[in-house]
Parts: structure tokens; C-alpha cells; sequence
């Protein structure tokens, strides 16, 4: 595989992250606007612990998926009674906060002869974890989708739980879960903790991949961008916002075909696609039928 | 000289609060009657401004064509959105509508910079009068046009509200929208106009901004939508008076985080006071009474 393709796919692998931390919150009814901070956290701090600390990779991923996680947890303990607009602000607001606090924080220190650390606006440089310990871009992408694959595993079986389905009914029907017994503040909490962790997740694979993160790479255009791909995708199922990033960065963007009008064809495409199927590619009809279609299939085999 | 400072940056923040008042009453009604959000409303406004600063740079077109081609230029790709986001999506696909006016967003802005491609372009001026002095204090004489406008904006539209047929019948959709579609009113017309009108507004109120800098940058969009949206979440949510009230504490605080704190934090400051409102009192300035109704609303997105 050649160096360009194998970009692509790791910044397919890494947006999906984010995508898959709106989609959580999507499906228990809020909308988020600010699922781009705990990327941006979770970069940060990752980051932090493999150059300031000299962590292991491993640590310094789970580390910073918990500290976002944890970022989460606070924020819903102050926005999660709220819905709708209220809600989208909130964690906007919360988001922007957090990239005007990335613009202030220095933390340098001199590590090896180097002096390195989050540099304010400029951002943090030479996370060089991947090249010091001569990790080849191929290797370096089957660890963002070795993740990613886990991530999805567990979400898919997940949605076929109890705790899946009260997920969704709480999207539905906040009233109703409530009448049928269903603790709704604290499903969502979980669930806001879930999309954190997720999302702090991508950050720290970001941060790494790239060697660089600064306060630019999170900004509202991430967030809405992931809430998009859902919605896009479908929000049938957690391969749904996987398949909206396929279909901008993948299709769109790397192939180059519309290049300078990209965002004109994209921009008309979605509201249009949007008209056609408002919960996307892949929404619950459209992967019920699939799963009969397989089930048959399956059956008709036996 | 403390005092005079403090006196200076709050009649600044008034003025350039005035520009956000006018940006969060276009967000209202359109909130208000969609009771979605549209994030393609800044787009709008910049897709009328740009095309203002074309008609400028390419014919020297005097201002006041300027004002007419950055109003109707609004208006007219506002309905576009109004169209292509709103009008085909039901009561059960808010979030769709939201999505499809952010891939509007993208295409508007990327349509404005194909026709001006640098990120700065000049405008013309409103006025070249020199600065007025009142005592220490120092106004800018187009500031004051800004605000003398936006009070008769929202004068306009409050008396259009609550005293035309119209107006009357915004107010209905506003409430209960099955109940006047009942009652005879076509809601999807009023919806459609009430949508273009606040565009138009929207783009009033790019003109003066932009008027007001004798320049604009490619960031006008986006600006133009977070300031509204703080703006307008601040004075809590469907109140024309709660725009106004939300647009000049916005403006005030900024000039004051500014002067006191710097550009960064003054920014931070903004977000931070929104976050703290929405989480211990989301009513905002119009208090615990419109809280009620307004997350109704709100519940609705």
C-alpha cells in the first residue's frame, strides 16, 4: 500500500471516533456540539504522558481516554437535565472553553536536550512516540483500526442489550423510559461517559499520528462534522457514522475529483440525501431489513 | 482615570452589543417559528455582504445599492435554506434540518469564496465623520448609527409582532402551530416569510458590521452565527426584547473582558457566562417565567 492511501485510512480511522462519540449521544436523544473537546483533551494529555512522562503508549491512550472520560462525567453532571438547544449550546460553550484554554496552556519542559510540551497557540509538537520507537505508518494504522474495531465490537453488542435498547428508547421517548422505570439521568450519564472515553480515544491516536495537535484541530467545524456523519451514515447502526466519514474523507476529499468545489458538491449532497432519508444511510429500517436479509441468508443455508 | 476607562469600554461594548442584537433577532424569529436551528443563518448574512463587496470592488456601486444588494441577498439565499432544510423536513426530523443547514453552511461559504477569494476585501465606510466627544468620552458617530438602527429594527419588528395581521399570525405558528393551522393560517407561508424576513434582518445587520469596519473577512459566517446564538441564548430564547437585552450584556462584557483580561480570555469569558447560565438558570435574561415555555421549545429541536 502506498503512503498516501494509508494516510487516509488512519484519518478515516481517527475522525470515526469522534463520529462515534456524537452518535452515542445522538442515539440517547442529545444533540453535541462538543464532542471535539474531549478529542482535544484527550490528545493533550496522551500526548503529555508519552513526551513529558515517557509513559507506554498503552498507558498514555487509556490514560487519556479516563481523563476525557472523566471531563465528560463533570460536564453532563452540569448539562445533562438540559435537551435541545440548551443542551447543544452548553457543551458548544464547554468545547470553546477548552480551545481557548489549550491557546493559553504552556507546559514546557527540557526532555532529552529537547525543550518540548504544549506551546499556547502554537500548539503541542514532536509527539514523536511512533517515530522513536520505528513504528512504519502501516503498523501505526492497524493500531487506530485494531481500536477501532474493539470499539465497535463492543458498541454493536452493546445495542443488542438491555442497556442498547433503553438507550435508544430514551432517544425516542425521554417521558415514556421514565414511565417505564427506566433511571434516564443515569443512562445518559453513562452515556456521556461512554462518548467521552470514545472520543479522548481518537484524540490520543490523533495526537500521536499526527505528531502535533493544536487548539485549530478541535474546533466547532470537528464537532458538527461529526454529528454530520451520523446523521448521514444513519443512526441505525454504530457502522453508520463510519460510513458518513467514508463518505467525505474517503470519497470526497481524497479522491480530489471536485477539487476547490468539494464543500458546494458535499453541502447539496447531504441536505439533499437528508430530504430523501432524515436519519441517514443506514437508519433502523433500512439495517432491520439488512438483518432479516442476513437472517434467511443464514437460515436458507442450514 | 479608572472610572472614565470603565465608562468608555461599556458605551463601546453598547454599541458593538447593538450589532449582536440585531444578528440574535433574526436567530429568534426564525427560532421562533421553526423552533429548529439554523446554522446557515451567519452563511446567509456573508453570502449578501459578499456579494454587496463585489458589486463594490467591480462597479464602485454607491452605498446605498450596496444596502439593497446585501438585504436582498440574504433574503433570497435564506429562502434557498428555508427550502432546502426546512420546508421538506416534518415535525420528527429537527436534527435533520439542523445537519442539512450546517452542509449549507459549508456550500455557502465555499460559493463566497470562489467570488472573493482574499480573505479581506474592503467595504465602504458608513460615514467619515470624525469621532463625537462627550466630555472624556469618545463615540464613534457610525456607532451610533448602528444603534439608532438597531433600536428602530427591533422597534419595527416588535410593532409588526404585535400589531399587524401578520405579526399576529407569526405570533400564532409561534404558540401552536397545529391550532393555527386550524384556524386558517398557512402555516408553511408564514414560515417561509418569517424565515426570509429574518434573513433579511440578518443581512441589515452584516451591512452594518461590515459598514462599521469599512472591511470584511472571510470569518464573517461563522462570526455572524456563534455571536447570534450567544446573543440570543443569553437573553433567553424567543423574546425580540431577550435578543436586544442578550446582544448588549454580550457586547458590554466582551468590551470589558477585552480591555481588562485580552482578546483570548475575552472570548473565553463570553463562552464561560453562557455555560454557567444554560447550567444553573437556562432560562436566561427574560428569567425563570419564559423558562417554562422555552424549553418546551427547546425540547422540540
Amino acid at each position: 500500500m502506498d503512503g498516501y492511501l494509508i494516510t487516509i485510512l488512519s484519518n478515516i480511522g481517527m475522525v470515526s471516533f469522534v463520529a462515534l462519540s456524537a452518535y452515542i449521544l445522538l442515539l440517547s436523544g442529545q444533540i453535541s456540539f462538543g464532542q471535539q473537546a474531549y478529542f482535544g483533551i484527550g490528545a493533550y494529555v496522551a500526548g503529555i504522558a508519552t513526551v513529558m512522562w515517557q509513559w507506554p503508549l498503552a498507558g498514555a491512550l487509556l490514560f487519556g481516554s479516563l481523563a476525557a472520560g472523566a471531563a465528560a462525567g463533570l460536564v453532563g453532571l452540569a448539562t445533562l437535565r438540559l435537551s435541545g438547544i440548551y443542551f447543544a449550546m452548553a457543551t458548544l460553550a464547554f468545547a470553546e472553553i477548552m480551545r481557548i484554554a489549550a491557546e493559553l496552556f504552556v507546559y514546557r519542559r527540557d526532555i532529552g536536550g529537547i525543550e518540548s510540551g504544549p506551546d499556547g497557540v502554537d500548539g503541542f509538537r514532536d509527539i514523536r512516540y511512533f517515530f522513536a520507537n520505528e513504528f512504519s505508518p502501516l503498523e501505526t494504522c492497524l493500531i487506530v483500526y485494531a481500536l477501532l474495531a474493539t470499539v465497535l465490537a463492543i458498541l454493536c453488542i452493546i445495542e443488542r442489550t438491555r442497556a442498547g435498547r433503553m438507550l435508544r428508547q430514551i432517544g425516542e421517548d425521554p417521558l415514556l423510559a421514565e414511565v417505564h422505570g427506566i433511571n434516564v439521568m443515569s443512562v445518559r450519564m453513562i452515556a456521556a461517559l461512554a462518548a467521552g472515553a470514545v472520543a479522548g480515544l481518537g484524540g490520543g491516536l490523533y495526537a500521536h499520528l499526527m505528531t502535533y495537535v493544536e487548539p485549530k484541530s478541535f474546533d466547532i467545524m470537528l464537532g458538527v462534522h461529526a454529528l454530520a456523519y451520523g446523521l448521514i451514515g444513519g443512526l441505525g447502526t454504530a457502522f453508520g457514522p463510519i460510513l458518513g466519514v467514508l463518505i467525505d474523507i474517503g470519497l470526497l476529499e481524497s479522491t480530489r475529483i471536485f477539487h476547490g468545489y468539494r464543500m458546494i458538491v458535499f453541502g447539496g449532497l447531504v441536505a439533499v440525501l437528508l430530504i430523501v432519508r432524515p436519519r441517514g444511510l443506514l437508519d433502523e429500517v433500512a439495517v432491520s431489513r439488512i438483518r432479516r436479509a442476513l437472517r434467511r441468508r443464514r437460515d436458507a443455508g442450514d | 482615570m479608572a472610572a472614565v476607562d470603565l465608562a468608555q469600554n461599556t458605551l463601546d461594548g453598547l454599541m458593538i452589543g447593538s450589532s449582536y442584537a440585531l444578528l440574535a433577532i433574526g436567530f429568534t424569529l426564525i427560532f421562533g417559528v421553526m423552533r429548529r436551528l439554523n446554522l446557515a443563518y451567519g452563511p446567509t448574512i456573508m453570502a449578501g455582504v459578499y456579494l454587496g463587496t463585489a458589486a463594490f470592488i467591480s462597479f464602485g456601486a454607491p452605498i446605498l445599492v450596496i444596502l439593497a444588494i446585501v438585504v436582498i441577498g440574504a433574503a433570497v439565499v435564506g429562502l434557498y435554506v428555508e427550502r432546502l432544510c426546512f420546508r421538506p423536513f416534518g415535525e420528527a426530523a429537527r436534527t435533520a434540518s439542523m445537519v442539512a443547514s450546517f452542509a449549507l453552511w459549508m456550500q455557502i461559504e465555499e460559493a463566497a469564496m470562489h467570488l472573493l477569494p482574499r480573505h479581506m476585501n474592503p467595504f465602504p465606510p458608513l460615514l467619515s465623520a470624525p469621532p463625537l466627544q462627550i466630555g472624556p468620552l469618545l463615540l464613534r458617530a457610525d456607532h451610533l448609527v448602528m444603534l439608532a438602527a438597531t433600536l428602530l429594527i427591533a422597534g419595527a419588528v416588535t410593532y409588526f409582532l404585535a400589531r399587524t395581521r401578520f405579526g399576529l399570525a407569526i405570533r400564532a405558528v409561534i404558540d401552536q402551530p397545529r391550532a393555527a393551522a386550524i384556524v386558517g393560517i398557512h402555516v408553511q407561508r408564514v414560515m417561509m416569510l418569517t424565515f426570509v424576513l429574518a434573513s433579511a434582518v440578518g443581512g441589515l445587520a452584516g451591512f452594518l458590521i461590515a459598514a462599521t469596519d469599512a472591511q470584511v473577512t472571510a470569518m464573517i459566517g461563522m462570526w455572524a452565527t456563534t455571536k447570534g446564538l450567544v446573543a440570543m441564548m443569553l437573553g433567553g430564547l424567543g423574546s425580540v426584547k431577550g435578543a436586544i437585552a442578550g446582544g448588549l450584556l454580550l457586547g458590554v462584557l466582551e468590551a470589558h473582558a477585552q480591555w481588562f483580561l485580552g482578546p483570548q480570555v475575552r472570548d473565553m469569558v463570553a463562552w464561560g457566562l453562557l455555560f454557567v447560565l444554560l447550567a444553573f438558570w437556562p432560562g436566561g435574561l427574560m428569567g425563570s417565567k419564559a423558562l417554562d415555555r422555552t424549553m418546551a421549545v427547546g425540547r422540540r429541536v
